[in-house]
């Protein structure tokens, strides 16, 4: 498994940050996740603290080292931080429980899975694009769908920040559920909430993304959002990916038992002796032309003499 | 295995279009010379020579290899090849520069570069207890900048250390000997000999080494800010990882710099990677932020030049 990582939450205007993010990941698969506390509640963010919290323990106690199944881990230990977070609430005492929005997403043999409740977001973005990202469980999202407002009028709606699904509630959270998606290398996967896609459309986040720096271009979209949401911005939380593994290959470099003979087998047995590979012997020629391209480098920088 | 030193090449000796002049650094893997070339501008040639392969005995000029030996030598000629590349393709006034790079008396050579000044190993024995909080701050941070451009090219560099890290004569740093960089996107990395420092290297260095990134530099960095304090090797991070002894910079230095500089090397040190700044733009950041006295980016080398004079 190869990636880059990059992860921050910042305040924003508010006084406490109410988001929570997270990632961990085993040798062969990853999780990702962040959760929003919500405001109008107490204690937002011990929900958003137990839904975190809930996945990556779950995370690290199945992933051995890939999950058998990622949508029902998913749907299952979402369901189970509902439970956790109202549970809590009741032990408590508290008078209304706390909520949390969640999005969450396993990435195993270069396919991720995703699923999410609310309206935090994930984005799929390919060479500068956004091929895909979730649907927000907002009641101002269905009016749009239902073609009652247009997506301007949603940007601005006075209730664009109400969710119809969440954890901790008085209903259990409705949970969405990705499609299997192969990934490609260079592919971008970003989780974010709405303290950034509130005041950042998805094609400029796209955009701001292409830097081969992850880390300076992500931390620029912290800076950017966070300037733009004021003094009265929202707490604001990102985890981007870029997966540097493809899909396609690693489908073509499996070996493929249909194709064999009822009675075949192939065997193969390290060879004994010395690590094998130091017996990859560089010839004279490869030499020689391991040092024209190194030359040829420092051409191309300009410092030959 | 053979533990004797090659006999270095001597002071006069001709080598393409350079003269040595004499040596400035013996390695495991190599020996780094000072040299000139024909219009007397100064230069840095590293010879690759691994000692317990290849073995020049004085007066000679190539070295003897064993038949059995010859597989092993070549493939560590593609550990050089590789810091040939990595360095070649980098430009920043902040990472050392390669200039030509030939092949010569059966093994490969790499010129470098060179400039007046010396290693921050030096710098710290010398000045140990008087450096200041700006100096170090402003120091990592320009050395940052020439890490992130190593990072941002997927490279590694994975030996940073104080003796790695040299200061001109104004006090800017360069960074140096990329003979532990790796190519991080390279699949078959692992099978190369590791290579670290004790003390410098991250926990991820040990055992199979998966979990190196940025971070595992970072950490070096932190060790070396910690040297800069404490004048010593920090404890190495696998025998803190059995028993930790590491004193924190924040218990060890309380009061004398200020809090927040302290916490930022105890986080650059910690011993899971993934509490550590994630990235050396992140603990340049951190190293911007706070201090007291903000440092003017757009004019290092006054700033540099007036506390250079102020210490000497």
């Amino acid at each position: 498994m190869r990636f880059t990582i990059y992860q921050e939450s910042r305040c924003g205007g508010r006084k406490n940050n109410e988001d929570r993010m997270a990632y961990s990941y085993s040798r062969d698969a990853l999780l990702l996740v962040i959760a929003d506390g919500m405001g109008g509640h107490y204690y937002g963010e011990v929900a958003a603290q137990i839904a975190v919290q809930t996945m990556t323990n779950a995370f690290q106690q199945e992933a051995r080292t890939t999950l058998e199944d990622p949508f029902w881990f998913l749907q299952k230990h979402i369901g189970n931080a509902h439970y956790a977070i109202s549970a809590y609430s009741e032990a408590h005492r508290f008078k209304d429980s706390p909520r949390t929005t969640i999005v969450a997403c396993v990435i195993q043999n270069s396919i991720a899975h995703w699923a999410h409740a609310g309206d935090s977001r994930l984005y799929l973005i390919r060479q500068g694009r956004v091929v895909s990202q979730t649907h927000d469980h907002s009641q101002v999202q269905m009016l749009v769908d239902e073609g009652v407002i247009s997506k301007e009028q949603a940007e601005t709606h006075p209730e664009r920040n109400k969710v119809y699904s969440c954890l901790g509630g008085t209903h259990p959270p409705e949970v969405e559920c990705s499609r299997k998606t192969p990934l490609h290398s260079g592919d971008l996967l970003v989780l974010c909430t709405d303290g950034i896609w509130g005041v950042m459309p998805g094609d400029i986040l796209a955009q701001s993304l292409r830097h081969p720096d992850l880390a300076r271009s992500a931390a620029q979209i912290m800076d950017r959002a966070e300037a733009w949401g004021g003094a009265q911005g929202d707490n604001l939380s990102l985890i981007a990916v870029r997966w540097e593994e493809n899909y396609e290959e690693r489908s073509q470099s499996t070996i493929s038992t249909l194709s064999m003979g009822p009675s075949e087998f192939t065997t193969r047995m390290e060879e004994f002796g010395r690590n094998p590979n130091y017996k990859s012997n560089l010839s004279d020629a490869e030499i020689e032309r391991a040092i024209e391209e190194i030359r040829a480098a420092i051409d191309k920088v300009g410092f030959k003499k | 295995m053979g533990q004797q030193a090659n006999a270095a090449l001597p002071g006069g000796f001709q080598i393409e279009e350079y003269t040595i002049d004499r040596q400035l650094s013996l390695g495991g893997f190599s020996i780094v010379y000072l040299a000139h070339d024909r219009t007397g501008q100064e230069v840095a040639i590293k010879e690759y020579l691994p000692n317990s392969l290849a073995l020049r005995s004085a007066g000679e000029a190539k070295p003897a290899i064993r038949t059995e030996h010859q597989g092993a030598f070549r493939y560590g000629m593609k550990c050089f090849f590789e810091e040939g590349k990595a360095l070649a393709s980098l430009s920043h006034p902040n990472v050392v520069r390669v200039i030509n790079f030939f092949r010569a008396n059966d093994t490969v050579y790499m010129v470098m570069e060179y400039e007046r000044g010396r290693t921050l190993q030096e710098f710290i024995h010398k000045h140990l207890g008087h450096i200041s909080e700006r100096f170090i701050r402003g120091m990592f941070v320009r050395l940052l900048n020439g890490l992130r451009v190593v990072h941002s090219s997927k490279l590694l560099h994975l030996d940073i250390k104080p003796s790695n890290i040299y200061l001109r004569v104004d006090n800017t740093p360069v960074l140096l000997d990329f003979g532990a960089a790796r190519q991080t996107l390279s699949s078959d990395s692992s099978m190369l000999k590791p290579m670290y420092t004790p003390g410098f290297a991250s926990p991820e260095h040990y055992g199979d080494r998966k979990n190196l990134g940025p971070w595992s530099d970072i950490y070096g960095a932190g060790a070396a800010m910690y040297a800069c304090l404490s004048g010593v090797t920090p404890q190495a991070a696998d025998a803190r990882m059995k028993r930790d002894q590491l004193i924190p910079a924040m218990a060890r230095w309380e009061g004398q710099l200020s809090d927040h500089l302290l916490e930022t090397i105890d986080w650059c040190l910690n011993l899971n990677h993934l509490y550590r700044p994630q990235s050396a733009f992140a603990l340049q950041r951190a190293l911007l932020e706070n201090s007291k006295a903000p440092i003017k980016p757009a004019r290092p080398a006054s700033w540099f030049a007036r506390l250079f004079a102020r210490k000497s």
